[in-house]
């Protein structure tokens, strides 16, 4: 079996339903892909800067800027798509550190590299960082049932955080 | 008196630990990588042979199926009856038969149903996402529209009798998606059984419920009402394997584990509306009553065709697809020697072929066609069919024959999904505001990929018949890592199927499970069954066995269980049996274990023999004490000008001003003497050639940071600007699994300059900072990527460039700005 993908985009619709005090925001899924992406928080030592880089599937990328970009989104060929893309990633990539105070992402680029699109952002590192928590939402305001996978890299032990089910923040400690 | 070994400083080769015993235990970290198998594999049997080999007792079952079957398009339901007959192969007595009903999967209150978690994850099927802080709970629309889908649908199989043939009734009990039937006479060894079972079932709506089949409506196609997209699979009861390993296999079907299915002939008559087209798992029989005789000519004719002939054009289909029939018509099918049954029929499939002429004696001539609506369109004319035969052509040559009549890809509302024959691909062309049908490369690629993909299912797990309940990566893993073959001999430039370096990311991360997991309790299925066995198979063929053992063994284990049953560990015997390579250490480290490589290069010493010739050696260290950097209160007490005792009463001297320690006398000649006179003939002729040669030599210490072992691989480069490569196998590891130091000898004149681990990134090494001795700066993705921005042609933007204009001498120089 072929992990299942469809090419039919459809528009986002937002729904929502009242339900007696329970809301249910309601999203039109047609494109239901095993979709998954992987990305790398990186302490680098050498730039002083916290970089992030988000590998996503070139297909999964497809299809998500025609849904929410449009049909003539191309995520190959247009390098106006793939800015869009990096900056949707953008807004919903957050890094918040100790005191709970929003660290400043700069965008840095996206690049395709063969069946791979790598969106790229970085920080300075703060002085003090005891833990760190990320929010990990691209795609997943789309497709619920997307997961996006982080290796937190360069500080101690190579950390693994997971974005599926209901996850929005997670936290980690780091060992001094 | 001279000790007769010769000493080579600063070496020594540290024993970390003592334990050889067992993997774990209380004395000692010791870890035995290299532990064999044995006592983890199932004992070797008659079954089964300790070489991987079907034992000489080998046997399985039989069924062998007649099925007549009708599809109801209005109430998109099948109402069919079928004779099975069942073939008792194995040495035991059966009281009763399990056979399947994977319909049942769709009632509300199957496992399946009642286990899926709100918002959980590994689910097929529409999305769910509970609340958390700061977002309400999300429910899809395709969660809505499937729960309503199964309420406003009389789901599962309608069972209506299962008789004898007198046409008794058989006692029959269902258990979820199971159904016991009970034997009136008990079954012995080599005996057959046959009964009947009449049945029916609603169709699943595919996009509504994720299957894999299901119907597909169009709501705005010409025919009022609109038109459907008929897939049928699993989609008749059928019997559950009996085998020597598991008795029965009659695990519930709750979604994820796919199928475990036994070998038979299969004669079916399916009756559909009158101008629809079939596509089905086996050869047809009667296509004179539901072909045209164009159609027979255009098959014909595809048989020796170069290029794809349509036996229904486009024209045809969309004219078809205008209007539907009260009447019907059957077709027929026979398939011999298959493990299960699909088929697909509508009204709007457009039909290509082309005969594949593979040659020998099996089957010489295959038929290879692709079925698709308009929606497939181009897409679907140029590359489908061509994509069928590149993978018969890949495929058999790393196994077998390519042993049925047709290899059909069909295109629906199923994004992928194999059967015998038969495949199901979902990649479609996109309807533009002009009337055009345009696609996207990624898409192009994905057709390719996906066709491939599932047709090369046809071998792996259609004819080499391994369980899919139990382990998704003996069908998935083998399947995915031959694709990737395909696909890179179909174009190299489009990236296919798995490099060692794609699979990093996912080996060092913390939380996975070993390849060896029960198909419905595997974590990440894509990364766990589909991409890591895929990535180890690719090393164990270019790296660690090479293609000539690796392909020989493959082959070996292909040709073994074609048409047979094997399990992981008739594959884990046979690819090391026939290749005569131990990889118990690595089905260990990729297959059983969730450890990663990492090798780090952390020290190379440079060492020289000692000569024992005092008039060298003390040399050399007189030499080596004045290479050492001069003192800096020395230098600076010299430059202040200081004037040294020595130098201020030069009249008082003695023996030790005129000679330093590094002095030698005749008393270390005597000793140097005696120790040669002392050696024997071969050694003394080993010292001197030593002497003469005064080679380098080097010792590299490694460690093992990921727990994987692995071979290493080195890229040594010389002062003199040439490259060596070193390829030291993974055995190395044996004792000491977390280091290992390794001598490298060179000639005088053969200066090494620094080494690299792994150079071609080929062992899936997930850290390359630690490769480089002397180390490297290897810049992260985002360095590189600042770094190539700057320099690499892609990143110009040609498109935009291409509008400007040639500027003659008389524009203005206004392109100073324009620097990127």
């Amino acid at each position: 079996m072929m992990m299942k993908m469809t090419t039919k985009t459809t528009m986002n619709k937002i729904v929502v339903l009242t339900i007696g005090t329970l809301l249910f925001a309601a999203f039109s899924v047609s494109a239901h892909q095993q979709k998954t992406a992987i990305s790398t928080v990186l302490f680098n030592a050498r730039t002083e800067n916290i970089e992030i880089m988000h590998r996503f599937r070139v297909h999964d990328a497809e299809h998500a800027v025609k849904e929410i970009f449009g049909k003539d989104a191309d995520i190959i060929d247009s390098k106006e798509t793939q800015k869009q893309f990096g900056d949707y990633v953008n807004q919903r990539f957050n890094l918040f550190a100790s005191d709970e105070q929003p660290l400043p992402l700069k965008m840095v680029g996206v690049e395709l590299d063969g069946k791979f699109l790598w969106v790229y952002q970085e920080t300075t590192q703060p002085t003090k960082l005891v833990n760190m928590t990320i929010r990990h939402n691209a795609l997943r305001d789309l497709w619920p049932q997307q997961i996006n996978t982080i290796n937190v890299e360069g500080k101690g032990k190579l950390q693994t955080l997971t974005f599926s089910d209901s996850v929005e923040l997670l936290t980690l400690t780091f060992e001094h | 008196m001279f000790n007769k070994l010769i000493t080579i400083a600063v070496l020594s080769f540290a024993a970390i630990g003592s334990a050889n015993a067992a993997i774990s235990q209380t004395k000692g970290d010791f870890e035995d990588k290299f532990r064999q198998l044995d006592e983890s594999l199932p004992t070797p049997n008659v079954y089964r042979n300790a070489a991987g080999e079907p034992g000489h007792a080998y046997w399985q079952q039989q069924v062998d199926y007649k099925i007549k079957a009708k599809l109801d398009e209005e109430k998109r339901r099948i109402e069919a009856s079928q004779d099975i007959t069942y073939h008792n192969n194995s040495p035991d007595t059966l009281k009763y038969l399990w056979v399947q009903l994977d319909q049942n999967k769709f009632r509300n209150d199957s496992m399946s149903a009642m286990t899926t978690t709100f918002g959980g994850i590994g689910n097929r099927g529409p999305a769910t996402s509970t609340a958390s802080s700061s977002k309400p709970a999300q429910l899809s629309l395709g969660a809505l529209r499937r729960q309503q889908f199964t309420d406003d649908n009389v789901l599962g199989y309608d069972i209506q009798s299962v008789k004898d043939t007198k046409g008794k009734s058989l006692k029959h009990t269902i258990v979820g998606t199971n159904m016991r039937i009970d034997l009136p006479v008990h079954l012995k060894p080599g005996k057959k059984v046959e009964f009947s079972i009449d049945y029916a079932f609603n169709i699943v709506e595919e996009d509504a419920v994720s299957a894999r089949s299901g119907y597909e409506h169009f709501p705005d196609d010409e025919r009022k009402g609109g038109n459907d997209i008929f897939l049928l699979a699993q989609w008749f009861p059928r019997l559950h394997a009996y085998t020597d390993y598991e008795a029965w296999t009659n695990k519930e079907f709750i979604g994820r584990g796919e199928f475990t299915l036994e070998f038979g002939n299969y004669d079916v008559e399916l009756t559909v509306p009158a101008d629809h087209i079939v596509s089905s798992t086996g050869a047809l029989q009667n296509p004179k009553s539901v072909l045209t005789a164009t159609q027979r000519k255009r098959l014909k004719e595809a048989e020796k065709a170069d290029r794809i002939v349509f036996v229904v054009t486009e024209e045809e289909a969309l004219e078809n697809e205008k209007e539907g029939t009260n009447k019907s018509k059957t077709w027929k099918f026979r398939a011999e020697n298959v493990r299960d049954f699909a088929w697909a029929s509508s009204r709007k499939f457009m039909w290509d072929a082309r005969g594949h002429q593979q040659g020998g004696n099996d089957q010489p001539l295959v038929m290879a066609m692709s079925f698709y609506p308009k929606e497939g369109g181009d897409l679907w004319k140029k590359y489908s069919t061509e994509a069928v035969i590149q993978t018969l052509q890949v495929y058999s040559r790393f196994s077998f024959d390519y042993p049925y009549p047709v290899a059909q890809s069909v295109n629906g509302p199923v994004g992928g999904m194999e059967y015998p024959m038969i495949t199901f691909n979902g990649p479609r062309t996109e309807l533009q505001d002009d009337g055009s049908r345009t696609y996207s490369q990624a898409e192009k690629r994905f057709l390719i990929g996906v066709v491939i993909h599932e047709v090369g299912h046809i071998y792996f797990p259609m004819v080499v018949n391994s369980d899919e309940r139990q382990w998704t990566w003996m069908d998935e893993g083998l399947n995915s890592f031959l694709d990737g073959i395909a696909g890179r001999e179909w174009d190299p430039t489009i990236p296919w199927g798995v490099e060692p370096r794609d699979i990093v990311s996912y080996m060092k991360s913390s939380n996975q499970v070993p390849i060896m997991t029960q198909s419905d309790s595997v974590l990440r299925l894509g990364p766990n069954a589909y991409g890591k066995p895929a990535v180890a198979l690719n090393i164990l063929r270019e790296t660690l066995l090479g293609r000539e053992l690796f392909d020989f063994a493959f082959k070996e284990y292909a040709q073994r269980w074609k048409y047979k049953r094997p399990t992981p560990s008739d594959f884990f015997r046979t690819m090391e049996e026939a290749s005569g390579v131990d990889l118990d250490w690595f089905w260990r480290g990729w297959f059983y274990s969730t450890d990663h490589v990492d090798i780090s290069l952390d020290k190379i010493s440079k060492l020289r023999l000692d000569t024992k010739d005092p008039d060298i050696d003390f040399n050399r260290l007189r030499q080596e004490e004045l290479d050492k950097p001069m003192s800096l209160t020395d230098e600076r007490n010299k430059a202040e000008g200081k004037k040294l005792w020595v130098e201020r009463f030069p009249d008082i001297t003695d023996f030790y001003d005129e000679n330093d320690r590094f002095t030698v006398t005749n008393k270390e000649r005597n000793k140097y003497n005696k120790f040669l006179k002392d050696l024997k003939p071969w050694e003394k002729a080993a010292l001197e050639r030593a002497v003469k040669e005064d080679k380098n030599y080097y010792v590299l210490e490694f460690s093992n940071k990921g727990g994987l072992v692995m071979p290493i691989i080195l890229e040594l480069t010389f002062a003199d600007g040439t490259k060596e490569n070193q390829y030291i196998p993974a055995e190395i590891w044996r004792r000491t699994p977390k280091a290992v130091n390794k001598m490298i000898i060179t000639d005088k004149n053969k200066e090494l300059l620094s080494v690299t681990v792994d150079p071609r990134w080929e062992t899936a090494d997930v850290n390359v900072d630690n490769n480089h001795y002397p180390r490297q700066i290897i810049p992260s993705r985002i360095e590189a990527y600042k770094k190539k921005k700057s320099t690499k042609k892609v990143s110009r933007d040609i498109m935009q460039d291409i509008k400007t204009e040639l500027k003659t001498d008389d524009d203005e120089d206004d392109d100073q700005d324009n620097n990127e």
